[in-house]
C-alpha cells in the first residue's frame, strides 16, 4: 500500500467545502479497479510503437480544448484513437448558447483532423454543472 | 388513380444488371490457409473477454470453426524512476504496465473468409487493443521434391571391394 507521503493525483482533504468529480477524487492506485484510462491507445502496450508521440499529442489536446471552452469544461476530456481515427470525448458545462457550441465544435475539427492529418470527431455531453462526487 | 403516387424509388428501367462494384469475381484458386491465429493485447481484462465473445460469435455465424481460445499470461513491464527533479536519490517512483493477451485460432479457412472476418473484426476492435495476426498456408509440395531422391538417381551398379 503507498505510504501516506505520497501526493501524486491525489486532493488532500481540507474543510469539507472544496468539490471534487469522481475522476480527481480517486488516486492513481485506483486505475483499473475504480477508474478507467483517460486516454486510449496502442502505444504503452508491449512491442507496440508511438508511446511517445501519442503522449506528446495527449498533452496537445488536452490543454487545446481547455483553451477553447474557457471555464465550460466539467471533467478531463476522454481520447479515444480507433485506427487513425481520434474520437475526444467532452462533457461541458451550460455555459454557452448552442449556436456558439456548434462552431467551436466544427472549428476544434477542422483545425485538428488538418494539422494531425487524420479525422478528428468530437463527442459533447452537456451538464447542467459539474457533477460533484464528494466535498473534502 | 395516379396523381400522387411518386416514382422515386420504383425501378423504370429494369434493364440495367445489378452487380456490387464492391464484390469481385476471379477464376484463380483461393489461397487455403491451414490456421489463422489472432493475438489480441490490451491493458483491460474486461475490454479483451467482451472481444472474445464478440470475435468467437462472429466466427461462428460465419461458419469457421474456433480450434482454440487461449489467454498467455499477462506481462507486466516495470520501471522505477527517481521521484524528485533534483537530488533524493533514496526516494523512487514505480510505474507498471500490464499487457493482457488473448489468442484465438482459427482452423481451415480460403483466403476470401479469412479476408471478409478479418476485414469485419478489425473494424471492430476496440480502442487500447492491438491485434497480431499470423496465417498458415497451405502449398503443394513442389515437384522435385515429391518423390524421394535415391527413386530417381541411375542405378550404379556394385563393384566390389577387395579389401
Amino acid at each position: 500500500p503507498p505510504s501516506p507521503q505520497t501526493r501524486a493525483a491525489r486532493v488532500r482533504v481540507g474543510k469539507g467545502d472544496k468539490p471534487v468529480t469522481y475522476e480527481q477524487a480517486h488516486a492513481p492506485h485506483y486505475i483499473a479497479h475504480r477508474k478507467g484510462w483517460l486516454s486510449l491507445h496502442t502505444g504503452n502496450l508491449a512491442e507496440e510503437p508511438g508511446a511517445a508521440e501519442r503522449a506528446v499529442e495527449d498533452a496537445f489536446l488536452r490543454r487545446f480544448f481547455y483553451g477553447t471552452f474557457p471555464g465550460i469544461l466539467a471533467d478531463e476530456i476522454v481520447l479515444k484513437r480507433r485506427a487513425n481515427l481520434l474520437v475526444v470525448c467532452l462533457v461541458l458545462a451550460r455555459g454557452l448558447p448552442p449556436s456558439k457550441l456548434y462552431f467551436l465544435v466544427g472549428y476544434a475539427e477542422t483545425l485538428l483532423s488538418h494539422f494531425y492529418k487524420c479525422p478528428v470527431r468530437l463527442e459533447l455531453q452537456t451538464v447542467p454543472a459539474k457533477v460533484v462526487y464528494k466535498y473534502l | 388513380n395516379l396523381m400522387g403516387v411518386r416514382l422515386a424509388g420504383s425501378h423504370v428501367d429494369t434493364q440495367e444488371s445489378k452487380t456490387n462494384p464492391l464484390v469481385s469475381i476471379s477464376d484463380e484458386p483461393e489461397i487455403l490457409y491451414k490456421r489463422l491465429s489472432l493475438l489480441v493485447k490490451g491493458h483491460d481484462k474486461a475490454v479483451l473477454d467482451s472481444y472474445e465473445y464478440f470475435a468467437v460469435l462472429a466466427a461462428k455465424e460465419l461458419g469457421i470453426s474456433v480450434e482454440k481460445v487461449h489467454k498467455p499470461p499477462k506481462k507486466i513491464e516495470r520501471l522505477t524512476l527517481l521521484k524528485s527533479v533534483h537530488i533524493y536519490k533514496k526516494h523512487r517512483v514505480q510505474y507498471e504496465m500490464r499487457t493482457h493477451y488473448m489468442c484465438l485460432e482459427l482452423k481451415y479457412l480460403t483466403s476470401s473468409t479469412a479476408a471478409v472476418y478479418l476485414e469485419y473484426v478489425q473494424r471492430n476492435l476496440p480502442e487500447g487493443v492491438a491485434m497480431e495476426v499470423k496465417k498458415t498456408k497451405i502449398e503443394k509440395i513442389p515437384e522435385h521434391i515429391q518423390e524421394p531422391v535415391w527413386d530417381t538417381l541411375p542405378q550404379v551398379e556394385e563393384t566390389e571391394v577387395k579389401s
